[in-house]
């Protein structure tokens, strides 16, 4: 249990790290959280004394900043994250609507990717120098550097307004009434498959490479060459020798590369107008509506550090040799 | 396995097409037909002689805008990417050497930062400080430092432990002289390789953040003339995507594999043990 302890401390305290961001950016920029939320370039707001007195007591910015840090906290820690200007609603219900559809599409993407990068890494390795191995790196380098908006545009203009196959915006189909569960399930694949694809093209390159140089490396390994020399099957040797041995490293890479996916997704849902986080905090930043902007973040660095520890307590599970370090 | 000094063909590749960039960038007010913020002709027209790419929706050229915008990337690439390594590389530098708690704060630091998502991390920091080149390229560095810094530690600390570094600390090398004499030279290639990386990232993320409408509005970046694009309602089932929105995507996608491909092959070029296995 012990062990334990250093890994969830660093967790706490990067935890802890984006609260405090959170807080003292708009403390420590010029003006105060106000001057944000009256901002004078925003036309829907009006600068008011009596308005600015009032929300400064609402907000409790009249009471020392350790106070002002206190409520905070507890307010972060209780779910309350502020309400939001543009839509007058709480940033906690806002987030609460929009995290599932984020969620279906980064993990559908990281699943996919994930899958095709096993595969493809283990075969491309075990072809390595040949015409198809080197195609498929160049390939991967390609995919995985791309900007995923270019290629969401591109995917976007090929199957959605040139073909036509797959509609071209929003999470499901507007003011749709479903009768049964399939169709429903229909309707929202069939706007997640265009997102989906653009964000598992952009993961996948990384995890192929990663994969596929970390079986090469394995391959030289003399527990390959007494496997083989056991006369094992070619298929055992590949997916249970060499593959699982090129898997810790990978779930290390899941672990770091979290944030990855989060990042593609805001592009995405921006590009493909899907009702996410990514979205959400566009049209945040469009009006200037700081408070959903910063429960955005925090949030979604709440799940990736999540994500990043159960990555990290996975691999300690799958490599031994960790548990006793 | 090529010779040394034989150029790979991801260095070729790189290499070429970052020199292109860059003389565009450097003759963009030779190259291009018009000033990209003069209204040269009428809202959205198709391409012509005039306009080889036709105008945007306020009736300025396309082509100039997109002439132009290969300055504001490769400016934007050259300052984040410095920004980024020579942070990366003092703090880096400093843990290595010093060691001990501010070895350990640093890192944890650098941990701290790494696992972070950057992207909602550099949206709140960019609606902050404000849309601006010069903010944009600022928080670019401030957000990525710490994989360079993570290198250059991990390289200052198997040099200082080598015997020809200890001998020469032992026979009156100071500091300074370690540094120049035998550090420097065995980070310097992790330093070219890194600014390059650097540069790869700083592009896309300053037309990605142009994109979601977070770029300078004045500066005509091939982000923002995406974004602009992607604005008119109905331009996908029009053919004007062709020459607005695909142009600027194009580049931004081709400068950023150019520096991608520049950087593999630097590493393999200054690494052979790095060579494709």
């Amino acid at each position: 249990m012990l062990r334990q302890v250093p890994r969830l401390a660093s967790y706490l305290l990067t935890l802890w790290v984006v609260l405090t961001v959170n807080f003292l950016l708009p403390r420590l920029l010029p003006g105060d959280p106000l001057a944000a939320l009256l901002d004078p370039q925003n036309s829907d707001y009006v600068f008011d004394a009596e308005v600015r007195a009032a929300l400064e007591s609402y907000y409790g910015l009249d009471r020392p900043l350790p106070v002002q840090y206190a409520r905070y906290l507890a307010g972060a820690v209780s779910g309350d994250l502020g309400r939001s200007i543009r839509l007058n609603q709480p940033v906690g219900k806002l987030i609460r609507t929009h995290l599932p559809w984020t969620l279906l599409l980064t993990g559908t993407a990281l699943t996919l990717a994930s899958l095709l990068g096993l595969l493809g890494g283990t075969e491309a390795a075990w072809r390595r120098g040949t015409w198809r191995d080197r195609v498929l790196v160049t390939a991967g380098v390609v995919a995985g550097n791309a900007p995923v908006y270019f290629v969401g545009m591109m995917l976007l203009i090929l199957f959605g307004a040139r073909l036509g196959w797959l509609p071209l915006a929003g999470g499901r189909t507007p003011f749709a009434h479903y009768d049964t569960l399939p169709a429903a399930v229909a309707d929202v694949g069939k706007h997640l498959l265009l997102p989906a694809l653009t964000l598992t093209l952009t993961l996948v390159g990384g995890k192929f490479l990663l994969v596929r140089n970390n079986v090469v490396s394995v391959l030289g390994e003399d527990f390959m060459l007494v496997a083989r020399a056991k006369g094992l099957p070619e298929r055992r040797l590949k997916w249970a020798h060499a593959l699982r041995n090129a898997l810790l490293p990978f779930v290390a890479h899941l672990a770091a590369h979290a944030g990855q996916a989060i990042t593609g997704a805001v592009f995405i849902e921006t590009l493909f107008n899907y009702p996410g986080m990514g979205r959400l905090i566009f049209e945040a930043v469009g009006a200037r509506d700081y408070p959903v902007i910063q429960g955005v973040f925090l949030v979604v660095s709440t799940v990736v550090l999540t994500a990043n520890l159960l990555a990290d307590e996975l691999n300690t599970r799958l490599d031994p040799r960790l548990r006793e370090a | 396995m090529g010779r040394r000094g034989h150029l790979g063909s991801d260095l070729v590749f790189g290499l070429s097409v970052l020199a292109l960039f860059a003389a565009i960038a450097l003759l963009a007010g030779v190259m291009a037909p018009y000033d990209p913020h003069a209204f040269s002709g009428q809202s959205l027209e198709q391409p012509s002689p005039a306009h080889p790419l036709g105008t945007n929706d306020a009736g300025q050229d396309i082509l100039s805008e997109l002439i132009y915008g290969a300055r504001i990337s490769l400016a934007v690439a050259v300052g984040a990417a410095v920004g980024t390594v020579a942070l990366g590389t003092l703090v880096g530098g400093v843990a290595g050497t010093v060691g001990g708690w501010l070895d350990g704060l640093l890192m944890r630091l650098v941990d701290v930062l790494m696992t972070l998502p950057r992207l909602p991390l550099l949206i709140l920091l960019t609606a902050f400080l404000g849309a601006g080149l010069a903010q944009t390229t600022a928080v670019i560095a401030l957000l990525f430092w710490p994989a360079t810094a993570r290198v250059v530690r991990a390289q200052v600390q198997s040099v200082r432990r080598r015997g020809y570094v200890r001998m020469a600390r032992n026979f009156g090398g100071g500091p300074g002289y370690v540094l120049r004499r035998h550090i420097l030279p065995q980070i310097g290639p992790l330093l070219v390789s890194g600014l390059v990386t650097a540069a790869g990232r700083a592009v896309a993320m300053e037309a990605g953040l142009a994109f979601l409408g977070l770029g300078d509005p004045t500066a005509k970046s091939w982000g923002l003339m995406m974004r602009f694009a992607l604005n008119l309602p109905g331009l996908l089932l029009t053919d004007r995507w062709l020459w607005w929105l695909l142009p600027p995507g194009l580049c931004v996608t081709l400068l950023i594999l150019a520096l991608t491909f520049t950087g593999m092959g630097l590493e393999e070029h200054l690494n052979p043990r790095l060579r494709r296995l």
